[in-house]
């Protein structure tokens, strides 16, 4: 900005006066003038007479009209200075007003830095007091862990942070590009759920992600911006909500009026949490704005989220309102215009007309799960108990009318679905699909399920084409009787299986049941012989050795010990299972510690072989 | 039966007198500890024989169930018949073992009249199961009901197939199971009503009846009303609804009649049980105050002959001295006006179980005082919770006794060498951190050390028939079970004042000090106070357990004490503390750990040997 400098110096204080005589038509001429107006003016007396009086105009202190309509203009240094004075009061409001602009330019850089230097420094402090007490304490593992972990949470808060700020600073230098590819809704909504579920968790509180009327699944937009702005959204609803609060989320679309292949994307989500000021509320998308008082000092954010969700719906020409009462809650809804993406979703084939249970508390999700099978030519049967469940199953394996399914919801009224899942792969048999639909991380939970007999997971929130087409997965593609049911479900016909067994009628048997699901299947009737036929065969060639512990000539446990000794490398690869009715639990470590992978309890499982080949496919 | 299977049900039985064999009268202490520990080392001869016998005769049977003979499996049926009867519950988790094995086979032949009866069976099996739970929440206690229910349930189904299903044996197996879906605990108790009602409805219907008279209707009816009645002493009045107590209390009255018949056809009195039932569907019915139930309580347990010691008899003592302070329990304003008799009623019991014949043997004095454990009132007045449980210890689980004496020597021989290089080392604990004088302070210490010791194990009482009296190794399920005591444990302790103390030490003794591995998952190291003392114990109970021959056969782990020291230096920083294996580097305090165990042993033995009750 340029300065304007105004000289002061040298004004005095003479006088000069004017005689203005005004004409019929309006126009003014200077009819007289005296030296002084001369001195003052610094036109020459000639140059004054008939000349417009605006020449003089500055140095006007009074105007006195006279009665025939002529008026004496007394002139004066001061009146310039007047002027000036004028002058300068104006450069003075402008010079406050960019002052101000400057000032609040500077705040914003001081709160910028203010916020940055508490932000960094509050995850900083924690990461070198938390390596100071480590390193204090460095015998003492367990407390070395504690200070590991927090400082592992310091140091991601950090890199959160960082981004944040970068992706502020992308945006406002317009380096920010929306990109435009397709991508899944289904896949977009589970991985925001798999991120905001464990926030929510932590603070115990009730978060509901429903949804609502979806029309196309696959969509063309920018998935991972989209996904920052609601992980944006629902993420500062789990922060600014208190422990045991309740957050909906709701994810559906309408088509656009005007254009077929475009749909809007609505998003809802409401809180019950602190809520914001009608004043805070005008401020919100402004960067390093936080709702501040006694309850969210101990929040982390920078305050940079809000900004960036605002900054990128405009870029995607979509808008965001949000309505929020403090003490009471929030509320965002966000419209996004998305195009639909014109590739068609895979085929799904499904027994039509069969039966499928679903086991689940009445609810929203089974409500939807039914809709979903109905929609998909299926008939769904609702049972909310076990026990009911259990009776209806025995009943109908009785009557030959079994359901080509049935899906496992949260809840039931009387016991834990896995119990149920559990009991009912041994009633069922190995061939009933069991399908757990659940909104907890499936890699937290795939080991009990998988245990209780689950054969696959559906993520909730709950999409029409995962539920389906995990189903047409399962069920194979074609409809067929209950007795021929059985043998289509997974293809286990490029899995290789040793099978290790003394027994002929047990080597018979298990040969039956492996061959009977496609498994290609070479048996060896003692320890020797595996090892040899192991050591012969190519390089990764089997898949899984199941290993009978007691045998003639050379025992389960020393077979496994050589195979894991051989200089090939599958050798220490390839997955030994351990079969034999010998369940104590030192049989149990025993085949851990010779090698083996799992431990299988004779009489052989149908459904447990199953299981194991199972993981092996994935 | 089969020669092994006979020779296993002996080994059981033996194991069984030799563990709760009593001192001979005029026995001096020292053949009587020589004897003693002679019984251990039987007892551990006849464990391996039994491992021996179950590996080279019955899992080669499970391994090749397809091809067993008929008389094969009517042995292995008659065995598991052995292993849990009516009276006697020797092996509960083999017995669930081979009926497990036996409806997978039979699942496989689809041989449905077989599916039913193994379906009841291990619905038996695991109702016993369930019934070690006592003391635990619902919550963690759930899995074992489920399981069984859903047995029961799968061949209740059948009953809607009752007439195709012509064998009568399989009928009663299917009425049975239908009356035992009721058994155990209930989300709400309108929901066991609910079912005991429709099995009520099931048994009356003369439908059923008519097409097997020769099946005792009259005795599956009865019993389903006093599984109706029993519900009312287990559930609480508010949260019973007005339809929930008119069910029920057609039920009493029912059973109430029926006994009072028998009891005068024998010219007997009116046993407790349904007297106690008839008051408290007074009470709940509103025709009674809580005081005049109490009252009658009262005067039902004076009446009780301290010498009966029929199942009638000990419920009239010591059941229903359970169910009394159950009531004191939910409304402890009523505790001060009765805390005399609570006293004396506590001593009451313990003199009853004192003169018990073979009371060590009587698993439903057993269950019985270990609900009254559960329910337990303690006052300034009344036997501490503490002595109860030390009596109890001692008086059922001497197996247990010893090895918590051992470790709270061991806990406090340990305690004292900290304490004189670290005074300030329990500081977290408070009631240590405030005593000033360091003399006095370590006394304190070693003190409590030693009663961390007696009382860490307590929650394994639930669990006995895996500790003292198990014939074998674990299995797998088993393993698993054990690990509840920690939990069972802290449950007790924590309620109580005189044994809160040793809430936590029960709670984290198994836990890992790196918290990577361990149990029970809900111990956080770092948050426990007592954790110091905890450490202590985890590991004195570890080297005993891994070196004391009668322990280390349950889960196969071998260790001479060398070794076992070795090992948990090996285990530094992950298992155990550091500062305490490097202070177990040192021979000398390794040695002095090694005599306090030889110490506290005998010493357990002398107590074992001087006990009373």
């Amino acid at each position: 900005m340029v300065m304007e400098s105004v000289e002061m110096e040298g004004i005095k204080g003479e006088k000069g006066y004017l005689v203005v005589e005004r004409k019929q038509n309006g126009e003014e001429k200077i009819l007289y003038a005296d030296q002084g107006a001369c001195a003052v003016t610094g036109f020459a007396l000639e140059e004054l007479f008939g000349a417009k009086p605006d020449i003089a105009a500055k140095f006007v202190t009074e105007k006195v009209k006279f009665d025939n309509g002529h008026k004496l203009w007394i002139l004066d240094k001061e009146g310039d200075k007047k002027q000036y004075k004028t002058r300068l009061e104006q450069i003075n409001i402008a010079l406050e007003d960019a002052l101000k602009e400057a000032e609040a330019a500077n705040r914003a850089k001081s709160n910028f830095l203010s916020n940055m230097s508490h932000d960094i420094r509050t995850p900083m402090n924690a990461i070198v007091g938390m390596a100071s007490i480590g390193l204090a304490h460095i015998d003492e593992k367990s407390r070395v862990q504690d200070c590991l972990g927090k400082i592992q949470t310091a140091s991601t808060h950090l890199m959160s942070l960082v981004n944040d700020v970068l992706d502020m600073s992308r945006i406002d230098s317009g380096r920010m590009t929306i990109n435009e590819e397709i991508f899944s809704l289904a896949d977009l909504v589970h991985d925001i759920a798999v991120i905001v579920r464990p926030q929510a968790a932590q603070k115990n509180q009730e978060l509901q992600l429903v949804i609502g009327q979806v029309c196309e699944e696959m969509l063309v937009g920018d998935p991972l911006h989209l996904r920052q702005i609601l992980v944006n959204i629902i993420g500062n609803a789990v922060k600014y909500t208190m422990e045991d609060g309740k957050i909906y989320a709701q994810f559906s679309q309408h088509y656009a009026d005007d254009k077929k292949d475009v749909i809007w994307f609505d998003f809802l989500c409401e809180d019950n949490g602190i809520g914001m000021s009608s004043e805070f509320l005008k401020r919100i998308f402004v960067p390093f704005e936080r709702v501040s008082n006694s309850t969210t000092s101990k929040i982390e954010g920078t305050g940079l989220e809000m900004a960036i969700v605002k900054k990128l719906i405009d870029q995607m020409g979509g808008e965001i309102v949000v309505q929020s009462e403090e003490g009471v809650g929030s509320k965002f809804f966000v419209k996004l215009p998305l195009f639909i993406a014109s590739q068609n979703q895979k085929k799904q084939h499904l027994p039509v007309g069969q039966t499928v249970l679903v086991a689940d508390e009445e609810g929203q999700e089974a409500a939807q799960a039914v809709k979903y099978l109905t929609d998909g030519g299926l008939v769904p049967v609702c049972m909310e108990s076990g026990l009911d469940i259990v009776t209806w199953l025995t009943e109908a394996q009785y009557e030959g009318r079994m359901p080509c399914a049935m899906l496992l919801g949260r809840e039931l009224s009387d016991m834990p679905v896995l119990e149920l899942a559990a009991h009912v792969r041994q009633l069922a048999g190995k061939n009933f699909p069991i399908v757990l639909v659940s909104e907890q991380d499936w890699a937290q939970i795939e080991y009990r399920a998988v245990r209780a007999g689950v054969n696959a997971f559906v993520p909730c929130p709950l999409f029409q084409s995962r539920l389906l087409g995990t189903l047409s997965e399962l069920l194979g593609g074609t409809q067929k009787d209950n007795e021929t049911f059985s043998k289509q479900k997974t293809d286990f016909g490029r899995l290789h299986v040793l099978l290790v067994e003394d027994n002929e009628m047990n080597q018979e048997i298990a040969m039956e049941l492996l061959s009977m699901i496609g498994v290609q299947v070479e048996a060896a009737d003692n320890g020797v012989h595996a090892v040899e036929t192991f050591e012969a065969s190519e390089e990764g060639y089997f898949d899984v050795i199941f290993m009978d512990v007691q045998m003639p000539v050379m025992n389960g446990y020393e077979a496994t010990k050589r195979i894991r000794m051989l200089s090939r490398k599958d050798a220490k690869s390839v997955w030994i299972v351990a079969m034999t009715a010998n369940a104590f639990i030192e049989d149990v470590r025993q085949s851990r510690e010779a090698g083996m992978n799992e431990h299988c309890s004779k009489p052989v499982d149908p459904e447990r072989l199953q299981e194991i080949l199972r993981k092996h496919l994935k | 039966m089969q020669p092994y299977q006979e020779e296993y049900i002996a080994n059981l039985n033996a194991i069984i007198e030799l563990a709760t064999q009593k001192k001979p009268k005029e026995q001096l202490f020292e053949e009587y500890y020589a004897v003693m520990l002679a019984n251990q080392e039987k007892i551990g001869r006849r464990i391996q024989r039994n491992i021996a016998l179950l590996r080279d005769h019955l899992f080669p049977m499970l391994d090749n169930l397809f091809e067993a003979k008929e008389k094969e499996l009517c042995d292995l049926q008659e065995f598991a018949g052995k292993l849990l009867d009516k009276r006697n519950e020797l092996d509960v988790g083999l017995f669930c073992q081979i009926h497990q094995a036996l409806l997978s086979m039979v699942r496989s032949k689809k041989n449905r009249q077989a599916m039913i009866r193994e379906l009841y069976w291990l619905g038996i099996g695991r109702n016993n199961l369930y019934n070690k739970m006592i003391g635990l929440s619902q919550k963690d206690s759930q899995k074992y009901v489920y399981r069984m229910r859903l047995c029961f349930a799968e061949a209740a189904a059948y009953l809607k197939y009752y007439d195709e299903i012509e064998d009568r044996e399989t009928r009663g197996y299917i009425l049975r199971s239908r009356a035992n879906m009721a058994l155990g605990a209930f989300p709400s108790v309108t929901e066991r009503i609910r079912l005991i009602k429709r099995t009520l409805q099931i048994m009356q219907d003369k439908g059923y009846q008519e097409k097997e008279p020769e099946l005792p209707w009259d005795q599956f009816i009865y019993q389903t009303h006093q599984l109706m009645a029993a519900t009312i002493s287990y559930s609480k009045e508010k949260i019973m609804t007005p339809q929930d107590i008119a069910d029920i209390m057609e039920s009493v009255y029912i059973v109430y009649q029926r006994r009072l018949k028998e009891a005068k056809e024998r010219g007997e009195q009116l046993p407790v049980r349904p007297l106690f039932s008839y008051y408290a569907i007074e009470y709940y019915c509103g025709l009674d105050t809580l005081d005049g139930l109490l009252t009658k309580m009262e005067a039902l347990m004076d009446a009780a002959n301290p010498f009966d010691v029929s199942v009638d008899g000990m419920y009239g003592i010591i059941s229903l001295s359970a169910f009394y302070c159950q009531y004191l329990q939910d409304y402890p304003e009523k505790i001060p006006e009765r805390s005399e008799y609570i006293e004396s009623l506590y001593r009451r019991i313990l003199n009853y179980v004192e003169n018990f014949p073979e009371e060590s043997k009587n698993e439903t004095l057993f269950y019985y005082l270990r609900q009254l454990s559960y329910t337990f009132v303690e006052t300034k007045a009344s036997v501490s919770y503490k002595e109860f449980l030390q009596k109890l210890q001692v008086r059922f689980a001497p197996e247990i006794f010893i090895h918590s004496n051992v470790v709270g020597r061991a806990a406090a021989t340990f305690c004292n060498i900290i304490m004189k290089e670290q005074p300030s080392f329990f500081d977290d604990i408070e009631e240590v951190k405030t005593i000033k004088n360091p003399e006095k302070k370590r006394h304190v210490v070693v003190e409590y050390a030693m009663e961390c010791g007696l009382f860490h194990d307590v929650g394994k009482i639930n669990f006995i028939n895996l500790y003292s009296q198990t014939g074998r190794q674990w299995f797998e399920e088993e393993y698993e079970m054990a690990h509840l005591h920690t939990i069972i444990g802290e449950a007790c302790l924590s309620e109580r004042e005189s044994t809160r103390l040793f809430a936590a030490i029960a709670k984290g003794h198994h836990s890992w000090y790196d918290g990577s591995r361990g149990y029970p998952e809900t111990y956080r190291r770092l948050e426990c106070p007592y954790r110091q003392m905890v450490d202590v114990v985890g590991v004195v109970d570890w080297l005993d357990n891994v070196t004391t021959s009668s322990r280390r056969i349950y889960t196969g782990v071998e260790k001479t004490f060398d070794e076992a020291i070795h090992e948990a230096v090996a285990l530094e920083g992950r298992r155990f503390s550091p500062i305490l294996t490097a202070m177990l580097r040192d021979k000398k305090v390794s040695e002095q750990i090694k005599a306090a165990f030889e110490e506290g042993r005998r010493e357990a033995y002398q107590k074992l040997y001087k006990e009373n009750w």
